[in-house]
């Protein structure tokens, strides 16, 4: 076993809890949805334990995240971003604005968001963008160029 | 916004830990009490209080002796502490001398057992020694690893293994420090076992 590694549900929440919220709100746009979301992630990984990567739960949380996130818009079809709700999990690190974040969240199909937002907010590699996306890193890389586009176009 | 996040987060925590009980995916809580001899993180199984340990996380091996009896299970959950942060205040406080909540020592082998058991039933005020605590354990000539049991107790002051000294009333050793054994036997008026 990878030292390190949760051994209880308690340690895998308190380390990932806040990153994953923060990606749900900015995946799903609206705390309501995002509260799902976060709920929805850490119960898959609570009934699915353990994390079947030893080394990489964080990875494996953003797939589950990104999975569930792709399922609810496909039944929801339209999401609407709530502005405020967004700047909850303002990033406070990178370039990216709330405008580009609100406008990714407008126009993007769920993939190509998830990948954009992981990439570009979370800062997560392309390794574990891999992983989250159930991609190659090659797959990975062309789905974030892809969405950097089409949010530049959209804030153009 | 960093308040606002975290309100949003803790209330969806405490939804997701609901529902993660109500699917039967939980079984020990745990919490992070204030005290006199500072941050305690203490465990409460379905069988009773589990863990009590001196400092902010549980030390690997109690951790896994949780794991290896309850599952991975184990989460945060200041509802289920809340007993056993009553009795512990009012024992601080010297409003309460015996604990009437329940303890758990599953996992632990039965020497520990018997060991912690009979350590349970020293009185408040009153000391024990080592080699008494192993006679009553059932071994009279294990006096060292009685002590290696009290060592390892993994539910301390609730099972008052501060009440145990060395057979010339030193205090020895205790996993919590000796200064918080003085202090236990100090809120308990058994100063009798520093003099020598």
């Amino acid at each position: 076993m990878v030292e390190n590694d949760a051994l209880t549900f308690g340690e895998l929440l308190e380390r990932h809890e806040r990153e994953l919220f923060a990606y749900a709100i900015r995946l799903s746009g609206q705390r309501a949805d995002a509260e799902d979301l976060y709920q929805d992630t850490f119960l898959a990984a609570f009934r699915a334990w353990p994390p079947p990567r030893r080394g990489n739960e964080r990875a494996w949380l953003y797939k589950i995240a990104t999975n569930r996130a792709i399922d609810r818009e496909r039944r929801a079809k339209r999401v609407v971003a709530n502005v405020e709700d967004l700047a909850l999990a303002a990033p406070q690190r990178d370039d990216v604005t709330l405008l580009d974040l609100a406008g990714a969240i407008e126009h993007l199909p769920a993939g190509q968001r998830a990948a954009f937002v992981l990439r570009k907010v979370q800062g997560l590699g392309y390794v574990d963008i891999a992983v989250a996306l159930d991609c190659s890193e090659e797959a990975a890389r062309a789905r974030v160029s892809e969405a950097l586009k089409k949010v530049k176009a959209a804030v153009a | 916004m960093k308040m606002t996040m975290d309100v949003a987060l803790m209330d969806a925590r405490e939804r997701l830990l609901s529902r993660a009980k109500r699917e039967g995916l939980t079984t020990v809580g745990y919490d992070l009490l204030p005290s006199p001899l500072g941050p305690l993180w203490v465990a409460i199984s379905p069988r009773g209080v589990a863990t009590i340990h001196y400092g902010e996380e549980p030390s690997p091996s109690e951790l896994r002796r949780l794991v290896r009896v309850y599952g991975p299970g184990i989460v945060p959950d200041h509802r289920r502490s809340s007993a056993l942060a009553r009795e512990l205040d009012q024992y601080f406080n010297g409003k309460r001398q015996t604990f009437d909540i329940a303890f758990d020592l599953s996992g632990l082998t039965p020497f520990q057992t018997r060991v912690l058991n009979a350590t349970a039933k020293i009185p408040f005020g009153s000391v024990s020694t080592y080699g008494a605590i192993a006679k009553r354990a059932g071994n009279a000539k294990a006096s060292r690893a009685a002590g290696g049991a009290l060592n390892q107790n993994p539910i301390p002051i609730v099972v008052p293994c501060h009440r145990v000294v060395g057979s010339t009333g030193a205090l020895v050793g205790y996993a919590g420090g000796l200064d918080t054994k003085r202090q236990l036997l100090g809120i308990e008026g058994a100063t009798t076992a520093q003099r020598r």
